[in-house]
């Protein structure tokens, strides 16, 4: 089986054809790494740029009220990662800004898909677009004939009679053809780490491995498959249109077809239906801003009984800022439930998409890839769970401090110093670890070992009795 | 009469490939598909916008019913008074609403990426968080919709590929290509009839698909969009038509012939408009809005720790005829109406901002249009989108038209508070009308 390989091998480099599109393909690949890095690099740029200007606006607040802090807000942008230069998910149609203030959780905003007109459908010139769509296009042209020019030439007959197995010949082929793209997906692995050796982590090689893990498997099963199809018919072109059309269903049309019947399956409100139930929840609690509000009122009378006083002037404390810290805290449940609820929807929709790779191993790696390079949706929900939950604490620390920093319930002019302010927390964004979410992506990984399996099994059983001329 | 029979023959050999109609069939059923998610699409925003007009409704009637009782406004809110412009104006709901083009069943263009109705308040600008895109799958949004171009941009060059590859080269692969030089007299002639039965089929296949899409949609209502989106489709298919039959008239075997077609079309498909995306965000990294940002922060506390004397003379500028009522000449009433008054100062600091965001994406988006040339796929994209109103400058057009109901609205309420109007039933419903124009 070796020889066969090396034998593979030896007639691929001494293809000049074959040489040239693969010297051009390894410098298109090479390029891609190089400006993915270095678009993430600027973009992360940017992000540090604008992080440290919204950060110096709080920092430089002199004297203010702590709950006029909480409306002055701060903001949280979505940091470009390292792994989104090999694969950038849904980065680019997701917001980056994210308001963080008191009373309202905002959505993110200002998606960079939204600042321009319609340029790729298929993305940026990122590795993951040459890996996923042109290298299994590749394979493909490389893998369609290589059992069928045998018989034409005869060849295959003179390799059976040397001793050579029919199964062994093809497994050889199948092989030689997927150690090409693996040789590709190496070369642009080795350029990424090289590129970023400084940087790289446990974490990220970790993930860099699982990527290159899943893609391994697909190469395997598109390589698989061509083969077998060459083997099974006796005519190239049959056997290179079959592949044509088995690649444009799985990537082309299945994909769009099954994530868009997901969505329907499974449907989110709209946002003004979303935004209306919200309202109404919200309605229900408590109005921080409202000192009649009958709610309000409830607690007042409990923390009078508290403390054991008659009136809010007697009291030690300031009870606006625990009346705020109430409605936040009411407030909180209702996000809990409504984004809860669309958080379910969302994983719903991704189980949904994920069994589509029961007919289309494509979406299992479109899956994995993302998920690996932590550019999927799980991620970016991720992000915006933290970002809620540093709102949190960044609003009760403000209204804490308007409750027990000394000023006395209606002394709305009472201000904090600026030492005071520099305390608060700035957002830090602690990138979500592959071993907490490798369970999501344990259905594609399955599924991708099973069409590898299920290819090796067609190659086994399926050409057995193939027409040796 | 020669060339009919080489269309004859072409019928002949297209009905006994499989292979072919199956293509064919494929392509048809992921259109109707990408036809009725436009249809869809088109249905929902309109059911939305409905539900909306719905919602506002019931928001006047509440307010209605504070003058109909006498009363100025919810009782646990006491600090808010409708028979105040201020109050009755914050109160009288309006959105502005980007209503879909029946065309939107071809494309759905960039309509996914924003939203299309707005809540018009005082502090509203076109940049806010209630513009965001409706809530959606990212992973959905980032795969794109199968709408009828992608079936168009995408998978017609793939079809006619599918049904021009053999021409030719199956005829020197067998031996039959003296034959029929023989028989037809002229090479080149003999490939165009056989490419011009399938562009007759295609051209067929596609006025039939778009009347189907016309019928979802009402598109004959909206001036030629139908044909506009006709002729250029047809235009584009006949620029891979001509591709292909270089192709095919300079190639030697059916293999090679295939090879290269898909070779260009990756290399306009997805080489290049990615190349071109990469590129403009290396040169152009997203926007961050921090201007609009210092302007939501920093220069609204300068508007309003600014001195009396300055605030006057910007709202004085602003609209010269304040100066000449009796408020201004009021040193008590004063106070309130020009505290009331800041948000204009605001919205025009917020203007400045968002024009230099605007000027950014002027120039993103004139990159973009300076590689039309040598990335079709891109241009007829966006020539699309624009047939379809779902471009991006249909959206910035929105949002310039947002952006003038909000100068409206708030120049209205800046002028009435100076004229201590107040606010009756009559003037509330006048107020509804002016807004919603």
């Amino acid at each position: 089986m070796l020889e066969i390989i090396k034998n593979e091998w030896r007639f691929l480099v001494r293809s000049r054809i074959f040489l040239s599109i693969s010297i051009a393909f390894i410098l298109i690949l090479l390029l891609a790494v190089f400006l993915g890095n270095y678009q993430t690099q600027k973009q992360e740029q940017t992000h540090q740029n604008a992080k440290e200007h919204v950060r110096q606006q709080w920092v430089s607040i002199d004297d203010m009220n702590p709950h006029s802090a909480a409306h002055f807000g701060t903001y949280v942008f979505k940091p470009s990662n390292l792994l989104s230069s090999l694969d950038e998910g849904v980065s680019s149609v997701t917001g980056n800004v994210l308001r963080v203030e008191g009373h309202v959780q905002n959505e993110i905003i200002h998606s960079e898909a939204s600042q321009m007109q319609a340029v790729s459908r298929f993305g940026k010139l990122k590795p993951s677009l040459l890996l996923q769509y042109m290298v299994p296009l590749l394979l493909i042209f490389l893998a369609f004939n290589t059992v069928s020019k045998e018989k034409e030439s005869g060849r295959l007959k003179l390799l059976v009679l040397q001793g050579a197995k029919p199964l062994q010949i093809i497994l050889s082929k199948t092989l030689s053809v997927w150690f090409y793209g693996l040789l590709l997906l190496t070369f642009t692995l080795v350029l990424y780490t090289i590129l970023n050796f400084q940087s790289f982590t446990y974490e990220i090689f970790t993930r860099t491995i699982l990527f290159f893990l899943s893609y391994c498997f697909y190469y395997f099963i598109i390589s698989g498959l061509t083969v077998f199809f060459s083997a099974r018919w006796q005519n190239a072109t049959l056997a290179l249109t079959s592949m044509l059309g088995v690649w444009i269903i799985w990537t082309l049309f299945l994909p769009n077809m099954l994530m868009s019947s997901a969505e329907k399956w499974h449907s989110l409100p709209s946002r003004n239906e979303f935004q209306s139930a919200m309202k109404e929840d919200r309605s229900k609690g408590m109005d921080g801003h409202n000192p009649a509000d009958k709610r309000g009122f409830a607690l007042k009378e409990k923390v009078l009984q508290e403390y054991g006083v008659d009136s809010l002037s007697q009291l030690p404390i300031n009870f606006d800022g625990m009346r705020m810290q109430a409605d936040e805290e009411y407030g909180n449940s209702v996000w809990d439930k409504h984004f809860g609820n669309n958080r379910d929807v969302l994983q719903k929709q991704k189980q949904s998409f994920q069994l589509g790779g029961i007919i289309n191993p494509f979406i299992s790696l479109k899956n994995t890839s993302m998920g690996f390079m932590a550019s999927d949706n799980l991620h970016h929900q991720e992000f915006l769970l933290q970002v809620e939950n540093y709102r949190r604490v960044f609003i009760k620390m403000l209204n804490d401090k308007q409750t027990y920093g000394g000023s006395k319930t209606g002394n709305w002019g009472w201000k904090e110093d600026n030492a005071f302010f520099k305390s608060v927390p700035d957002f830090n964004y602690k990138p979500t670890q592959i071993s907490v979410v490798l369970s999501n992506y344990m259905l594609d990984i399955g599924l991708l070992f099973l069409w590898s399996v299920l290819v090796i099994v067609l190659i086994v059983f399926g050409t057995k009795k193939i027409q040796i001329v | 009469m020669r060339n009919l029979t080489i269309l004859l023959y072409e019928w002949k050999h297209f009905v006994r490939n499989p292979f072919k109609i199956v293509a064919l069939l494929l392509f048809i059923v992921a259109s109707i598909y990408g036809l009725q998610n436009g249809a869809e699409l088109y249905e929902k925003q309109n059911a939305e916008i409905e539900r909306i007009h719905k919602e506002a409704e019931t928001k006047k009637e509440t307010i209605l019913s504070y003058f109909k009782n006498n009363e100025k406004g919810p009782k646990n809110k006491p600090w808010i008074d409708v028979t105040t412009p201020y109050w009755a104006i914050w109160n009288t709901p309006s959105y502005h609403f980007k209503k879909p083009s029946p065309a939107i069943v071809y494309t759905i263009g960039k309509t996914e990426q924003y939203g299309f109705y707005k809540a018009i308040g005082i502090s509203s600008s076109p940049y806010d968080a209630d513009m965001a895109k409706e809530i959606a799958n990212p992973e959905r949004i980032q795969s794109g919709t199968l709408d009828f171009s992608f079936t168009i941009l995408f998978l017609l060059p793939l079809l006619l590929l599918v049904l021009l590859y053999n021409i030719k080269g199956q005829e020197a692969e067998q031996g039959f290509l003296p034959l029929v030089m023989v028989q037809t007299g002229s090479k080149s002639w003999w490939i165009l009839a056989r490419t011009a039965f399938y562009v007759l089929l295609l051209v067929f296949v596609l006025f039939g698909l778009l009347l189907y899409g016309a019928l979802l949609t009402h598109v004959f209502d909206t001036d030629t969009v139908f044909w506009n989106v006709f002729l250029l489709i047809s235009i584009y298919l006949l620029f891979w038509v001509l591709i292909y039959f270089l192709i095919i008239k300079y190639g030697k075997n059916t293999v090679s012939n295939t090879l290269q077609m898909i070779g260009i079309w990756l290399l306009f498909a997805f080489i290049i408009p990615a190349a071109i995306h990469q590129w403009i965000s290396i040169e152009k990294p997203t926007n961050l809005m921090i201007d609009i940002i210092d302007v939501k922060r920093d220069k609204t506390a300068e508007i309003y720790a600014q001195s009396n004397q300055l605030t006057d003379e910007q709202l004085f500028k602003l609209y010269p005829n304040l100066k000449q009522t009796e408020i201004a000449k009021d040193s008590i009433r004063i106070i309130k109406a020009r505290r009331s008054s800041i948000r204009a100062l605001i919205n025009m600091a917020m203007k400045d901002a968002t024009a230099t965001l605007e000027k950014d994406n002027r120039s993103k988006n004139e990159l973009v249009s300076k590689t039309y040339w040598f990335s079709p796929v891109t241009y007829f994209q966006n020539k699309l989108n624009h047939a379809s109103k779902s471009h991006y400058k249909d959206y910035q057009n929105y949002r310039n038209e947002i952006q003038n109901l909000i100068d409206k609205r708030i120049e209205i309420m800046v002028l009435e508070i100076w004229n201590d109007v107040k606010v009756d039933k009559i003037k509330y419903l006048e107020y509804n009308n002016t807004f919603r124009k």
